[in-house]
């Protein structure tokens, strides 16, 4: 592999045992979160508590999906990412394709903005948008949600597809210029099949940002549009105690997340660690 | 390059930059604007010219002084733990080769899930009484009650959260120290800190600048791990910048503050990133 075996002293059955246990560390809690979500509600809240349910059940999941609202936050969740993963898509590919084919000057500039944009406080654009959406008559709606989701995964998308864009050989291009296909057509027929794991990756955290991102959902939804994380930060104050309830709808939020991950769990680790590191 | 060429380029680039200045700069812009003014917190309530009056008010009030450090600390401990640990796992993946590769991908999942489920986990893991963590460990510590504590524990699970991307940035870098160098180190009888300090450490240091930069940046404008663990409490001792400027928008409807207060953060944050990247990363340096 590589030179890194300064460890060759040490006997690898020690590290093997210290990545283990910092795996195990790193695993109890999510491990310890599905099994309380299969307590019961006075077990969860037991004192002192255990580890595994006294009594496997899934009154949890029952209890937590027939609350007011939580069903159609699951739903507005969704639709709130699909929105904001096509917004991101459709504005980055281009963007992104003529960064790294024209390197003009503005090109940069994009890329500069991308970072400002990451250091933004979340505020600092939420609260102004409230007002913009107010203006546009889509306040509350998932739509103007979308838009705002579409803030924080257009500049990553656009840095992430950049770097996919780079991989592709312009000769690709050039043999579909040569054959009178005009620039739009050798970019759809050509370049975007190469590069359709790119397409994949950039979709799923774009999908993912939008999934996982609170305050803007905070600021820009009250009732129709909101979307699970507020259900569950809203939770203490709607069950109370009911802990088990609320470790089923934090597991049933995070599964589909998980499958996620797992299926496409090579290319997440590319696009994670793209654009931090060349070579 | 041809004209058209670039006319081209620009059209393709026109509707992502349409959305950024619509969406992002504008409501900055109007959000610095609002810091200047004293506003009523009724929609379409009067705005009356103050000046510097917020700005004045912001640098002068114990609350945001207090959320200020606050924020520093928290962006500290974060980092400090997450590099540290980060660190460590990749340099134990490296080690172990290409057997760890299961590992590194059950390593990544928490990157995965909502930061506010993550707070809610650990809140249930820490909470007085019924909280598994004191139960395990059989000592009985008040995590999130306790005024002294409290901040340290709430970033316990943005570390959980975030290590991982720590490691995997660094992991990839690591595959690109190169083998003789090390080799070449070892049989001139250097130990194992010092290669890790002499050689691998100012190897990466590209790839350790963007890890932390990035990570600071986030830690830095926590939110919602945050709010949902303590809400700010208790006694205040976890409200960051973030959370003060929430608060006093929303509950307090002082906007006008509200907004110099985040200017300031906003400017702050810009001003130290700048000088990080510049100072370690030094971009274009290692392309």
């Amino acid at each position: 592999m590589n030179g890194l075996e300064t460890t060759r002293r040490l006997p690898r059955a020690i590290l093997w045992g210290v990545l283990v246990a910092v795996l195990v560390l790193y695993g109890f809690p999510f491990l310890y979160l599905a099994l309380t979500s299969f307590k019961t509600p006075s077990d969860a809240i037991a004192v002192p508590p255990t580890v595994l349910p006294k009594v496997w059940t899934l009154d949890n999941y029952v209890t937590a999906l027939a609350k007011d609202g939580v069903v159609p936050a699951l739903v507005n969740s969704v639709v709130t990412a699909v929105l904001s993963t096509v917004f991101s898509l459709v504005l980055a590919v281009p963007a992104a394709y003529a960064i790294t084919r024209y390197r003009t000057p503005s090109g940069r500039v994009f890329v500069m903005a991308a970072l400002v944009t990451r250091m933004v406080p979340t505020i600092a654009v939420g609260a102004p948008l409230v007002e913009t959406m107010r203006t546009l008559h889509i306040n509350d709606t998932s739509f103007a949600l979308a838009i705002a989701h579409t803030t924080i995964s257009l500049p990553l998308s656009i840095w992430l597809l950049a770097s996919f864009f780079e991989a592709v050989p312009e000769e690709l291009e050039e043999a579909a210029k040569v054959d009178g296909a005009s620039r739009l057509v050798a970019l759809r027929l050509v370049v975007l099949p190469v590069v359709s794991g790119g397409l994949a990756v950039t979709a799923i955290f774009a999908f993912l940002a939008s999934w996982n991102e609170f305050l803007f959902s905070l600021l820009l939804t009250s009732v129709r549009a909101q979307t699970t994380p507020i259900v569950i930060a809203n939770f203490q104050t709607q069950f109370g105690l009911d802990w088990g309830a609320m470790t089923a709808l934090a597991a049933i939020y995070s599964v589909p997340v998980i499958l996620l991950t797992l299926v496409l769990q090579r290319h997440i680790v590319a696009g994670l660690t793209l654009g931090a590191v060349k070579g | 390059m041809r004209v058209n060429d670039r006319r081209f380029a620009a059209l393709m680039m026109a509707p992502a930059a349409a959305f950024l200045l619509a969406f992002v700069a504008w409501p900055l812009v109007r959000f610095v604007t609002n810091g200047f003014y004293d506003i009523s917190p009724v929609a379409g309530g009067p705005r009356e010219f103050v000046g510097l009056d917020n700005f004045a008010a912001a640098f002068s009030s114990d609350a945001f002084q207090g959320a200020s450090w606050r924020t520093a600390l928290y962006t500290l401990v974060v980092v400090a733990l997450e590099f540290t640990i980060g660190l460590g796992v990749a340099l134990l993946f490296s080690a172990l080769g290409s057997r760890s590769t299961v590992f590194r991908t059950l390593f990544m999942y928490p990157l995965m899930i909502a930061p506010v489920v993550a707070g809610l986990l650990w809140r249930f893991l820490l909470i007085d009484n019924f909280g598994i963590v004191n139960e395990l460990l059989g000592i009985d510590v008040s995590w999130l009650s306790d005024p002294d504590i409290a901040l340290f524990s709430v970033a316990l699970p943005d570390v959980w959260l975030t290590t991982s991307f720590i490691t995997l940035v660094l992991f990839a870098g690591l595959q690109n120290v190169p083998g003789d160098v090390l080799e070449a180190a070892r049989l001139d009888g250097a130990g194992f800190w010092t290669m890790l300090l002499r050689i691998i450490v100012p190897l990466l240091r590209p790839v350790i600048a963007v890890a932390l930069i990035v990570r600071g940046i986030d830690a830095a404008r926590a939110f919602d791990i945050i709010l949902i663990q303590t809400n700010g409490g208790p006694q205040e001792s976890t409200t960051t910048l973030s959370l003060l400027v929430y608060r006093t928008m929303t509950r307090y409807g002082d906007i006008g503050l509200a907004s110099a207060m985040g200017t300031i953060y906003l400017l702050a944050m810009l001003a130290v990133a700048s000088v990080a990247i510049f100072a370690i990363w030094r971009p274009g340096a290692d392309a």
